[in-house]
């Protein structure tokens, strides 16, 4: 490993300018491919969307928890990150509702042999593992989940960006108490709407299988993912000098270690749930697993394993490589095929049994949801302030300290201003 | 080894030399003074403070500790050897079949991997860590000195081993009075 280089500024800010078009570039081929096949191929297209859908989810949701998470720990470290966070989880609304729409189209007017949602024909007179699931499975539980998730992940959202903004202009801590009631309680609420959000959207495509654990899964690949995210981005931002007065090597650090413990709890929840299926060995749940051991989904699964696990995780095994940046953006990049990767082994098998296929409706879907994702972010984060201003633990965040220490965070690596050089009294009290 | 080193002194003290002990009055002193030392290329010393100072690793020049190799080369010896354990006692000295499973499978066979897996990297982090301090060992030279006994109430103490190629009793000295130490003194084995 190369010495770590992240605290100095940088001696040129980086100008991207030119890469400004990328999004719409994104856009443009997006929707030529994502109409091509919502035409041609329309359970395709359901299919791509949805897994698109849910990709991009899993980066807004991720978002959301990292503010959340924040607030709940009353965390100095992360308040520079805070604000690309908070612009992620807005994304949230209107954008991702907007993005639902065609999986709702598909519920409310898809004929039987296109419904995303095998269960959606089904009686659940004569369906046991539906009718052990009513009223959940039922299309008004369906709508009502969707409708409360969105309606918790829009509030949770936009009140911490307003609450946030707002802290900038005026610089009252009131409003840092007021995030944190929100996100003491927004930890539930987060929780329950995630889970019910993969259950209802991702899981219920096989409505037989069921698994304690599939919230949590989900969960863990979606911060997983937003992590690997926000190091790049924050590290675009340091390299921009948007960031630079405020970052040290100390949050780059910290945003490692964490990439590095979601690699870790991801492994263990995904072989959690397959260990407790495979002892078990009750039919009613290994279909699941056998479905994606048919043809190559056999090898995804091995580059699950690898991929998803071992790579990143003896890759960010080493206290400095989590701050060395051209070994942690490769690595990030690879969060990404991985997590798609991931969500296609749960959703495409569906579709084709037989296994993986690259449809090219999957990369369509995908850079044009990415591409609109991008474009809103880029103008959210230059309508506001790049962090939050007047966070109480800004200056905690920003200190000239010499940032050493990987378990302080940095709050005591002043020593020139320690004050005890002049009230020093040689042990007189105890001699 | 230094040739100053070991010798000893003339009578009554018959006592092996061990180093060089300085004390500073405050944290910004001894972190200065820790600065000093490393520049001037010393390896066998150490800093003794009632607290933690922040930022004393970088001071003193100290590299990522080596713990961390015992541990995973433990951790890795402790994976295998719960695999092929696993394997030799239900696949191959004593096969028997329980549910129509296979008799060896890495599946099952995990979580007592795992946790061996965490036994022999724990064992590797505390005799990697025993072995690296050189410990234990009965007695240090620094116990028996009375005023390094204020290490653990308001002393801050900086010691240069006598075994530093660098070492000269003069010299060393020289230095750590140029470093603001208000007390200096041959420490004896």
């Amino acid at each position: 490993m190369s010495t770590p280089n992240n605290t100095a500024a940088p001696a040129r800010p980086l100008d991207l300018s030119k890469w400004r078009t990328v999004p719409n570039i994104a856009i443009g081929i997006g929707v030529v491919l994502t109409a091509l096949t919502a035409f041609t191929n329309y359970r395709q297209f359901s299919f791509s969307w949805l897994l698109a859908f849910m990709f991009y989810l899993s980066l807004v949701l991720g978002g959301l928890f990292l503010v959340i998470v924040h607030h709940l720990f009353d965390a100095g470290w992360s308040t520079p990150i805070r604000r690309t966070v908070e612009h992620i989880a807005c994304l949230a609304f209107p954008w991702m509702a907007i993005f639902f729409l065609p999986i709702l189209l598909n519920v409310l007017f898809a004929g039987p042999e296109n419904l995303l949602y095998e269960w959606m024909k089904r009686d659940a007179h004569t369906d046991h593992a539906l009718h052990a699931k009513q009223p959940l499975f039922t299309k008004a539980g369906f709508y009502i989940v969707t409708a409360a998730c969105f309606l918790i992940w829009t509030f949770l959202s936009r009140r911490f960006r307003s609450l946030s903004i707002a802290q900038d202009a005026s610089g009252a801590a009131g409003f840092t108490r007021t995030m944190r009631f929100h996100a003491a309680w927004g930890a539930f609420g987060f929780a329950l709407t995630l889970s019910l959000a993969a259950i209802m959207w991702m899981k219920a495509l096989t409505h037989e299988w069921f698994s304690t654990m599939y919230g949590v899964y989900y969960f863990a690949g979606s911060v997983w993912l937003t992590l690997a995210t926000v190091y790049v981005i924050t590290m675009v931002l340091q390299r921009t000098g948007t960031l630079t007065a405020v970052l040290h090597e100390h949050q780059f650090y910290f945003l490692g270690s964490l990439f590095f413990a979601f690699t870790v709890f991801y492994a263990y929840i995904h072989f959690s749930q397959y260990f407790i299926i495979w002892n078990a060995n009750l039919p009613e749940e290994t279909f699941w697993y056998q479905l994606r051991e048919q043809g190559t989904w056999w090898d995804i699964g091995l580059v699950i394993i690898f991929g998803h696990f071992l790579v990143p995780f003896l890759g960010l095994l080493r206290i400095d490589a989590k701050v060395t940046f051209w070994w942690m953006v490769p690595l990030c990049a690879w969060a990404w095929l991985m997590h798609f990767a991931d969500l296609s082994f749960n959703i495409m098998p569906v579709l084709h049994p037989g296994g993986f296929v690259l449809h090219y409706a999957d990369l369509g879907t995908w850079a044009l949801i990415g591409g609109v994702l991008a474009k809103v972010w880029l103008k959210d984060f230059a309508d506001a302030a790049p962090y939050p201003l007047r966070d109480p633990r800004i200056k905690e965040a920003a200190g000239h300290y010499r940032i050493v220490s990987q378990i302080s965070g940095g709050e005591l690596d002043e020593t020139d201003g320690l004050v005890d050089g002049g009230i020093h009294t040689k042990g007189s009290s105890c001699e | 080894m230094n040739a100053e080193c070991g010798m000893r002194n003339a009578e009554p003290s018959p006592g092996i030399k061990y180093g060089l002990l300085a004390e500073y009055d405050t944290a910004a002193a001894i972190m200065h003074a820790a600065e000093t030392i490393r520049d001037a290329g010393f390896r066998r010393w150490d800093v003794f403070t009632p607290f933690p100072i922040h930022g004393m690793n970088d001071a003193m020049g100290l590299k990522n500790s080596k713990v961390g190799w015992f541990s995973f080369i433990g951790g890795a010896t402790g994976y295998t050897l719960g695999m092929l354990m696993i394997w030799y006692m239900n696949a191959h000295d004593y096969a028997l079949t329980v549910g129509g499973k296979p008799l060896f499978s890495p599946h099952f066979a995990f979580p007592p991997s795992y946790e061996l897996t965490i036994l022999l990297g724990s064992f590797g982090a505390i005799f990697g860590m025993l072995f690296l301090n050189r410990l234990p060992r009965l007695h240090h030279p620094l116990l028996k000195h009375r005023r390094f006994a204020r290490a653990t109430h308001d002393g801050f103490f900086l010691v240069i081993e006598c075994t530093d190629a660098k070492y000269s009793e003069t010299e060393t000295r020289t230095l750590l009075e140029a470093t603001g130490s208000r007390h200096i003194e041959v420490i004896e084995e």
